[in-house]
Parts: structure tokens; sequence; C-alpha cells
């Protein structure tokens, strides 16, 4: 059944379908859709779940980690300073090796107070050790949170599902609902082996010395390494299921081409339009949206962008000091193997338009940059 | 021999990491074997964070989730309603903080869960100051003390934070104190707050000799004579708030008996411990007022 | 052993950092520098009991409602608690360290009411049979002679037991008068000794003089006398002998053998020990006007304190510092006695303060009858030959009765002097013990000096002061109108409650306290112990400080 719903909800049908047993969440702009809709939902029987509703994000992430470590399927969503606040108990997620899926709704943050989209809530969260997927539509923000799921309960990783505030989480779009008697074949009602549970004691968490502590990290990596193929397996299973499938990345008219852009989120789709506009005109240039971006899918990205002569990314975030953050990861993943040029761009912080005008402007800069002289390319700031 | 006193079963073992005649040990060896073994733990950032034992080592022979330090009372919330919904809602799920982790840092989430009435037990275990650390001053420290954080030329001038009150201010179903030195009372509260349901919170008061400067084998004495010198009033509030029983039944000994073997009340001059004698003795009278008043109430004879 | 758990690769462990086993590998009994340990001392009560009854154990299995334990404890060391709990002067409850907090707990009542329970319940007392060839003779049926006895048939010696009046008990039954001890009760509680084992009864016969100790030693193979005093020792007064003037045994005598007595109606009893109370109290009875008259003060009164509080209330009046100086006469019969008065001078060999007299005052009493009670003398005819002897007192070399005669032993009044009920069947027993180990060749053991307890070693937070339960008792103005016991003795709650107040010095009481606030969880409790582990044991002490009876001790490790 289609259904024309706006991003937030779509997070919340995708909790419905998911058989989630515990929500606890705080409100914050511009999450709120996801968990007025899911409350109302708890209320009316729709998902047999408890919702605890907490005083902090901080509290909304304690209260996930507790109910998953005793064994139930645990969720939440949040945004921004709510995510930030969290930070510290997305760091316990890890450790304690809990599958919670958190859908975060990218906002700018504060100060000055911006209630707009950007990346660095989520990106700043980078190295705690959560999957992170970034969606890019409705229907791809409803498919991955029980794909979401499946991936956590398997690795007994966190996984954050990462989407635009309002480009995304306000508008409306149609799709495709899943409904919880057929995912329930795709994701199968968690039962882990190992739980909080007085039939089988077990100390969580104690005083790790340096003899166990690195080991423990070791396998978290570990993980994170089995996790690319663990969520290219589940992607697949879920298109044999529906039709539908995201990868880890996603490359538009990438085969020929001479200059790539590397997008995320809702970007992704406008330039889409952009890179159709340019190969109207005869430009071969393609774009490489990526979805998942811990773990980062390294051969993959090198696999396409290796065959073009330039990489251009644009980043709606930035890492002070340095550069955009994807614009780093690129460059990374490439380091050594090819000497192709990767030129970074900010643009759309706190919410600014990224308009197909705007990433024209990069891909023309991009292409017509010889030898570009700074990573770092600030795209509309007022100079 | 006699029937024992409290239950043989042990829920917590030796070969734990606390100091010798360490309050908080008792504490946790009584509440256990008043809970049973359908029992699960959540602990926080606290001294128990290390007596349990290093990994993959635990003393106690329950599920334990050692948590952050603010997230105690809301992990055990999650704890509960994530074992509810996976069938098992007959473990009692209590969360074990310190007074670092109560009066402060924690004093946010347990906010939370006493106003939501979440299904747990939160336990305080007082030591009045953050000694897993190294005895810095909690909110918790009493008026007087020193502490690595208030060193004896700038002794704490505050009073202890009235923990008590706060929770009663939440209107939750059960609220009781008790000290170690008692362990009949302390194991009753416990089976009382197992039977409720909501949010119950028992505070325990439980000495430190390492944070507090005294002999170990002091350790209980000091629990006796906090109560009887009337510096923890023993007591528990039921009716949501609205009922108070203070525990009376003892020959009142001196705060200064109190103070004299603890190393962190030496500084003070006699006029000081006076002066605190008499602070001690005005909440005295005030606890027994404002249990009195409760009591008048209409409705509440 | 528990074993901590290792891991060789990170392919052991689990991928969650949880626990798989205990901390019990970690042995914290290394942090350790002294260790407690049980050791039991021995109560300041049981010190006191010249019979060292184990005060402390049996009051114990009271409070848990083990009597007969509790009596077989008694019997240990003391076969007659039903007459002790009745007649004893408690020393015990002199030395009780609850007398520094409140007040002693009342043994003596405890005691009888066990003697009592033990009495009704005759299965108890087990029967011993004679199993050895040794053949012992005791003289005299008083308590020292039956405890003697009754120990020697428990060892299994078969005993002969002499009485020279017909009826069995000596001083028990014609030196305790009815009210204290009654002769219905005394009958029972011989018979159980009797009934227990191996011992046949000669009475009406006369040690020395019936049968003569050349006999004894002869056909036995050790002779235990226990003969005790036979008659009041005199005033030294001229006139003594004549009308008037009457030996308190004597009167005593007659009284607790049912005779009928006038002792006139003004009666001056002389001394200030129990005979003199008992003679007094009689008296009174027999309907007479009593005074007693002492040459010292109240203070220095041996009788038992309680019994002089009973002899007052009753109406017998006292008269202390006044020492008979002369009696008067008309026409033979005896009309006043003339006192001198005294003061208190030094104090004498036995501590107390040596009355003199203040020159040239008197006192003087009208009297119809006055009776000595200022001592008793031994009966040795027929036996001074035998053995050595101090003044008319048979003499010891040490507490176990021996004297010169290896053969023959000896305890009791007959020893020391005018003594007490218990300290004569301590000394039968340890006779009894003394000749068992001669017939089995065993050296004498060496005796340590016992560990004890005061109120300072004993964490009194653990008690809350009470009163004593009091014994009930009839009223004084009953009492003296006849012979009635004066106490009942306690109900099972008064027992019970009396019992809870023992602040058990320096014994464990199973009160749990050492395991119950052990924070190492370093002590087992086992069916009728505890026990350290130390192996965990941190040596926090809180077991030592908070044992409220002192019955753990420390020691330094490696000492």
């Amino acid at each position: 059944m289609k259904k024309v719903i706006m991003g937030n909800h779509a997070v919340s049908y995708g909790v419905r379908a998911s058989e989630v047993k515990v929500i606890s969440a705080y409100p914050i702009t511009p999450q709120t859709h996801v968990v007025e809709l899911l409350s109302e939902m708890c209320a009316n029987g729709e998902i047999d779940a408890k919702f605890i509703k907490v005083e902090s994000e901080h509290s909304a992430m304690a209260a996930c980690v507790g109910a998953s470590a005793a064994g139930s399927r645990a969720f939440t969503a949040t945004s921004a300073q709510g995510l930030l606040l969290m930070h510290e108990m997305l760091h316990w997620a890890v450790g304690a090796r809990l599958p919670i899926v958190l859908a975060n709704i990218n906002r700018a943050v504060g100060p000055p107070w911006s209630i707009w989209t950007d990346q660095n809530d989520s990106l700043s969260q980078r190295d705690v050790g959560w999957l992170q997927i970034y969606c890019e539509s409705n229907q791809e923000t409803q498919d991955t949170v029980p794909q979401a799921f499946k991936i956590a309960e398997e690795l007994q990783m966190p996984v954050m599902l990462v989407m635009d505030a309002f480009f995304l989480s306000h508008t409306y779009e149609i799709v495709d609902m899943i409904e919880k008697e057929q995912v329930r074949e795709f994701l199968p009602p968690y039962k882990p082996d190992i739980k909080i549970d007085t039939a089988d004691q077990h100390s969580f968490g104690n005083l790790a010395g340096p003899d166990h502590y690195m080991e423990l990290r070791y396998m978290i990596q570990k993980a994170m390494d089995r996790g690319l193929d663990v969520i290219k397996r589940v992607d697949s299973e879920f298109e044999e299921m529906f039709g539908r499938g995201y990868g880890l990345i996603e490359p538009y008219r990438c085969d020929d081409a001479e200059t790539i852009l590397v997008t995320s989120g809702t970007v992704a789709s406008t330039t889409r339009v952009v890179i159709d506009e340019l190969r109207d005109e005869g430009v071969r240039v393609g774009s490489l949206k990526i979805r998942v971006f811990r773990p980062f899918p390294i051969e993959d990205v090198f696999e396409v962008l290796s065959k073009a002569k330039k990489v251009a990314v644009i980043d709606r975030n930035i890492s002070f000091g340095a550069h955009g953050i994807f614009y780093q990861e690129i460059k990374s993943a490439l380091y050594g193997r090819t000497d192709i040029p990767i030129i970074g761009y900010i643009a759309g912080l706190g919410g600014r338009d990224i308009t197909p005008k705007v990433i024209r402007e990069i891909a023309d800069k991009a292409i017509g940059d010889e030898q570009p002289e700074r990573y770092i390319n600030w795209i509309g700031v007022k100079i | 021999m006699k029937a024992p006193r409290i239950p043989m079963e042990e829920l917590m073992g030796s070969g734990h990491l606390a100091c010798q005649g360490c309050g908080a040990t008792q504490a946790m060896r009584f509440a256990l074997k008043a809970l049973g073994p359908k029992t699960a733990l959540t602990i926080p950032a606290c001294c128990w964070a290390v007596i349990d034992g290093s990994f993959p080592h635990s003393c106690i022979e329950l599920p334990i989730f050692h948590t952050a330090f603010e997230t105690a009372a809301v992990v055990a919330a999650g704890i509960k309603v994530g074992l509810e919904m996976r069938g098992d809602s007959e473990t009692t799920v209590m969360a074990w903080a310190g007074d670092g982790g109560t009066y402060d840092i924690g004093l946010q989430a347990l906010s939370g869960v006493a106003e939501r009435n979440d299904d747990i037990i939160y336990v305080c275990y007082d030591n009045e100051a953050y000694m897993n650390t190294g005895i810095q001053r909690s909110s918790s420290t009493p008026v007087g003390a020193w502490t690595t954080t208030t060193p004896v030329d700038n002794y704490k001038k505050e009073p202890k934070k009235n923990m008590i009150d706060i929770m009663a201010a939440h209107s939750i179903p059960y609220i009781a104190t008790c000290s170690v030195a008692w362990p009949e009372d302390v194991i009753a509260k416990f089976r009382k707050a197992k039977e409720i349901k909501g949010t119950r919170y028992i505070h325990i008061f439980t000495p430190c000799p390492t944070g507090w400067k005294f002999a170990p084998e002091l350790s209980i004495q000091m629990a006796r004579r906090a109560v009887t010198s009337h510096v923890f009033p023993v007591l528990e509030i039921t009716e949501h708030g609205q009922k108070i029983e203070v525990w009376k039944d003892f020959e009142p000994t001196s705060v200064r008996d109190y103070f004299k073997p603890q190393g962190r009340f030496k500084h003070l001059t006699d006029e000081e411990i006076e002066g605190l004698e008499r602070d001690v003795e005005q909440k005295w009278r005030r606890l027994l007022a404002k249990e009195k008043m409760m009591a008048s109430i209409p409705g509440m004879e | 052993m528990v074993k901590k758990i290792e891991f060789e690769s990170y392919k052991e462990m689990p991928i969650r950092p949880m626990t798989l086993g205990s901390m019990m590998w970690n042995l914290t009994g290394s942090w350790r520098n002294v260790r407690p340990l049980y050791d039991f001392k021995t109560s300041p009560c049981i010190l006191g009991c010249p019979t060292n009854e184990n005060i402390q154990r049996y009051i114990y299995l009271v409070t848990e409602g083990r009597y007969e334990e509790a009596w077989k404890t008694i019997i240990e060391s003391n076969p007659m608690p039903a007459v002790t709990g009745r007649v004893c002067f408690h020393p015990c409850m002199t030395k009780c360290t609850r007398k520094d907090y409140d007040e002693a707990v009342d043994i003596n009542a405890i005691e009888r009411s066990l003697g009592d329970m033990g009495l009704e319940n005759g299965g108890w007392m087990e029967k011993s049979k004679a199993v050895k060839k040794e053949k012992v003779a005791v003289a005299g049926s008083g308590p020292a002679g039956l405890s003697c006895a009754f120990y020697l048939a428990r060892q299994g010696y078969p005993v002969t037991l002499f009485e020279r009046d017909k009826a069995l008990g000596g001083v028990l039954r014609w030196g305790i008068p009815e009210y204290r001890l009654s002769n219905e009760l005394l009958d029972r509680v011989i018979k159980q000794i009797l009934d227990s084992g191996p011992v046949e009864v000669k009475a009406g016969v006369s040690v020395g003089t019936d049968v003569s100790m050349d006999q004894l030693e002869k056909k036995y193979d050790a002779v235990f006398l226990g003969l005790g005093l036979m008659s009041s020792r005199g005033l030294g007064m001229d006139g003594e002998d004549e009308d008037g003037i009457e030996p308190g045994l004597d009167f005593l005598r007659k009284v607790n053998s049912g005779e009928r007595v006038d002792p006139g109606a003004k009666v001056v009893v002389v001394g200030g020990g129990n005979t003199a109370m008992d003679v007094a109290r009689c008296a009174l009875r027999a309907g007479s006007e009593v005074t007693v008259a002492y040459r010292r003060t109240r203070n220095e009164m041996p009788a038992i304190a309680e019994e002089i509080e009973e002899a007052e209330k009753e109406g017998v009046a006292f008269h202390f510092l006044a020492a008979p100086k002369e009696l008067v006469r008309r026409g033979g019969k005896l009309v006043r006695v003339i006192f001198q008065k005294m003061e208190l001078g030094e104090p004498d060999d036995s501590g107390r303060r040596r009355p003199v007299p203040v020159e040239g005052e008197t006192i003087e009493m009208e009297v119809d009858r006055l009776f000595t009670a200022i001592g008793e003398q031994a009966d040795l005819e027929g036996i001074e030959s035998t053995v050595e002897t101090d003044w008319d007192l048979i003499k010891t070399s040490d507490e176990t009765g021996a004297t010169s005669n290896p053969k023959i032993f000896a305890g009791g009044d007959v020893v020391t002097g005018a003594a007490s009920v218990v300290e004569a069947i301590a000394a039968g027993r340890k006779a009894a013990e003394r000749i068992g180990r001669m017939f089995a060749g065993e050296p004498e053991p060496e005796v340590e000096e016992p560990k004890t307890v005061g109120i300072e070693d004993m964490n009194t937070d653990y008690f809350t002061r009470s009163k004593r339960n009091l014994v009930p008792r009839i009223s004084a103005s009953e009492a003296k109108t006849g012979f009635s016991e004066i106490k009942t003795g306690y109900t099972r709650e008064q027992l019970a409650s009396e019992a809870e107040r023992c602040f058990s010095c320096g014994v464990c009481n199973f009160c749990d306290n050492c395991w119950v606030y052990c924070p190492d969880v370093a002590i087992a409790r086992h069916e009728d112990e505890y026990e350290f582990l130390y192996d965990y044991c941190k040596g926090c002490l809180i077991c030592v400080f908070e044992c409220p009876c002192n019955a753990i001790s420390i020691r330094e490790e490696g000492k």
C-alpha cells in the first residue's frame, strides 16, 4: 500500500513494522513527529511497545541501553543537541554491544540556535562506534529502519539512521508502506542469547584492566569490518522481499565520468538532477551517494572513484580546523592508491538550501579547477 | 544454633574489592538477602563499580549492568521495561548508586524516573562523598567535614542536601532510610519495597572508614551512632509522600561521640561542634514536628 | 579453589564486556595484618561459682528453650540445682557483669527453675552403672557427701553412703528450715541422686563409732569424709549450759523434724550467719518476739542479704555491735542478757573490720531464751587418728580434698568450717574426680589461669537496661505464720525473660553479629559454630568490635 507521508512518519512506520518493544525519547525539533506518532501507536495498540517518556536525551539513550541489555528491541530518535547530550551513552551502547537503533534528524548545532539541517551533529559522533546510514528519501528511511535492526542485531552493534531536517523530515513523499507481518519474516523477533537474565547471570561492563580492554575494542572493530558485508547482505535480502535495495553507496552515471560529485542525504537527489543536466550538455560527470558512512565502504568507494579523473565532495558539515568530514573520509579511502585530485566543498550549513544552482556551481568549479589550490572551498558564503 | 537473624542465602560472595570495613558492601549483602535471586541490578560509577570485581569476574550472583554515572535510575527503568517486554515481569530491578550518583550527577534521571513512577527500587548508599575517586565532597557531605576538595582550612560549610524531602516531593509510593547497623531493619525495608509497585527509594547509610578516616572496626559503630545521635534519622515515608514515620525507639547518644572517631571532623573546635550539635537537634525536632503535623492532616489520622 | 579466568586470545573472550565467573579467586585474606579468632573466655559468674557451674552455657540454653540440655549442663558440676537454686548464697551473681550495667542476672532463680524442671522430668537424669571395680565409702549425706557419691557413681564406681541419722541430707535436712527448703523436695532430690547410679545407703550408721575407719579402709579403696559440722559453738560464757541457753542448731533440728517447740515470749539469737537467720525466723514462726544480736554491723553479716531482708520484713529485730557479756538469771531462769557495746576496729584476716568493745557501755535485753548461732563444730570422734586435723577440722592439702591419708579424702564444712552448700557440693565433686583419677592412675591436670572479661570488654550497645525479674514470693505477713516455701519460683515467661538478660560474657551465644556484619562474607555459619574464612577475611575487625560478648580476640599475623 502506498501512502503520502512525511519523512519523520516514515521513521515511525519503520519502527512499527520492526516491532520495536521499547521506545524512549525526548522531543526535539525537528524530530517531534517521530515520537508523537509513536506515542499514538503505543497508546492505541498499533505497536506493542512501551514508551518511556524520559526527561532528557541522555536518559533516552540510557533507557534504551537498559532495555536493550534486558533483551528487548529498543529505539530512540533525536536531533542535534539531543544527540550531543546522548554522546556518553552512545559510547555505552557500543561498549556494551547493544543493537539499539537511533534515528537522528540532522540539525545544525547551536549556538546560535538553529533548527535547520546540517550534518555536524551526527558526524561529530563519527568515532563512538555506531554504524551510520544516511537516508535520501522517505521510502529509504522507512525501509532502512528494519534493515538497521537486522544489521544491529546480527553485529550486536547500534545503528544510527540519519536524515536531513525538513528537507526530508518534514517533506511528504509517496511511500510504499511495509507492514510488520511481512517484515517479521525479514526481521524475526529479537531473542538474544546473552541478556540481563536472572537465569543466566552475568555482570556487564565491569572494570577491565589493560589486559582486556584492547581485545574488547578490537572485537568492536571486527564487527564494523564485518558490517559492510552484513549491510550488503541484509539489503539484498530486503530487496528480494520488498523489491527495493539501497546498497552501501549509490553511484549515478559514474561509469565513464571524468568528474564525480560525492554527496549524501537529500543533496544526492538534487545532484542527480544536475548530473542529468550536465550530461545533456555532454559533460562527463556522475555522482556518488554515500549511504553507509560507518563502517566506511572504502573498497566500494575506491572502485567507483578510482576510474574518474577528479572527485568533488560536497559536505554539509565541517570539521573545524580541518575539512569537510566526507571529504576527509574520501581522501583517506583513496590515499596511496590513486593521485586524482579530490576537492572539498562546504555548503548548506544551518539549513541553507543546496539548490541545483549551488550544485551546478560546485560542479563547474570542480570541472574547471585544473590544479585545485585549496582542499576546502566554501560555497555561497557572503564574503 | 538459633535461627539465623538474616537469610542464609548469600548472593554476594567473597573476594570483592571493597576496602576493609566497607559499609556499602554490608548494605549490598543485606539488600540482596532481602530481594533474593530474582533481582537484576544496575550500578553507575561509584565504589560498587569497583567492588563488584574486575572483568570477567563479579562477586555478585545476579545480573548487573554497570552504567554511566548519571544514569542509574533510568537504566534501571529501561531494564525493567525491557524485561517486561520480553516476558519477565517478575524480576525486581534495582538501581544501586552512591551519593554522588544520587544527590548530584544522577539527580535529573532519578527525578525523571520518580516522576514517572517507573517500577524500580532505587538505592542510594550514602557514604557522604565521592569515595571512589578519592574522597571529594558531594552534596551529601555533611557540614563541617573534611574532604580532599574541602580541606581543613576551608572545610565544608554547606549542610547536607535533604535528599529525602526531594524524593518525598515526587510522591512516590515508598521511601525509607536505614543504616547498616540494623540489618533486620534494612532487610525488612527492602522486602517491603519489593512488594510495592512503582518507584521505591531506599537510602542506606554506609560508613566509609577510608573516607571518613576512622578505624575499620568502628564501621558499624559509626552506622549506629549516626542514627542514635539524630544525625541520620531512620524513617519511612509512605502514602505517596503523605505519611512519615520516624524511628525513635533508641537511647540517644551525642553528636560529639559520633564525630570523635572520625578524622574528617578532627579539625572542628568545641564551639563548632556545639553549633553542629544544635543544628542536628533542630533538624531532628523539625522532622518530628513534620511527622506529627502530617499525621494530623484530616484524612491522614 | 576458584580460578581466575584468563584469556590467551580475544577469540576466547565474550564479545561483550561481561563476567564469566566469581571473584572467589581473589584471596583478600592477604590484605590482612591482624586476624580475628574465636577465643572464648570464662564468664565471671562461672569463676564466682564455687563448683564452676557453666552458668553462661545453661542460661544460653534457656534462651533457646533447650531446658533439658541446660539442666544437664548444671548437673555436670552440681547434682542438686533444685537445692542450690533455693539456698545458695550465689556468689556468681556478685560477679555478674550485668551488675556493673544495671542489676545482676538472677542466676539463682534460673537455676532453681531448671532444678525443678529436672525433678519433674525424671528421665533427664542419666543412669550410671557400676562398671568399675574400686569401691568408695562416703561418710555423711549432706551436700558434700551426696555430691561426691553422685560424681563417683557417674564414673561407674560403686559407692556406699553412710549417714548417722536415719534420714539423709545432713544439714540440708536439719539445718535449713522448711520455708527455704522443704523436706519433701529434699527427699525428691536425694532420691534422684541415689537412683541415678550405684549408690548403696547405710543410714543410721555413724562413721568413726558404729563403723570404724579401719574397717572402712579395709573394705573400700577410698573413703570420703563429708561429715559436716554437728554442733553449735559455745559462747564461752559462764552459765551457758544452764537454763535458757540453747544451741541454734539443736533448735533447728527440732523444728525441721516437726517437733513442737516453745522458745518463749522473748528470744535473742546471737550470731549473724544464715543459721542465726534460720533460728530467728523459726522462733518467730513459733510465736516469739525475736531479736538478733550481732557483734558487728549489718554490712559484716555473713548471712545471705536476702535472708536478712526477709527476716526483717517478717518482724525480726536486729541489734548490731552487741556481744553477750553476762547472763542474768532469776530463780535459775534466764531473764536478761547484758551485752557489751562494740565498735568496728581494724580489719581482721577475713577482711571484715574487727569488733572491739567500747569500754563501759553495755546494753541489757529482756530474754526468755537465747539461741547461740555463732558457729558450728565438727564431731571427729573415731576419725582424728586416721587423718591429720587442724583445730577441729580435717586438714586437706588442696581443693580436691586429699588428706594426710592417701586413701582418705574430705570435703565440705568438716574441712572448711561453716561454709556453704555450694562449696560443699564443689568439694564433693572435686574429690570424686580426684578419686577417679587416682583409680585410673591419671595425673592431676594442670589448671590454667582462666581468662575472663568485665563490663569494659563488652559492647553494651547491644544491651538495653532492664530490671531483674523478681522471683514471685508469698507476702512476709503470710510467710511468718507458717513454713510454706516463701519463694514460689519463676514462670516460664519470667525465666525466659531473665535468661535473656545474660550478657554471655566472653562466650559466643550465637547472636550472629560477626556473621551478619562481615563485609567480606568471610565467616561461615555452621550448625553449632562460626568459622573464619581466612582466605577472605580482610582483617577489618568489625566482628571483634561488634561481638557483644567479647568472644573474639585479635592476633597479629605472623606471630
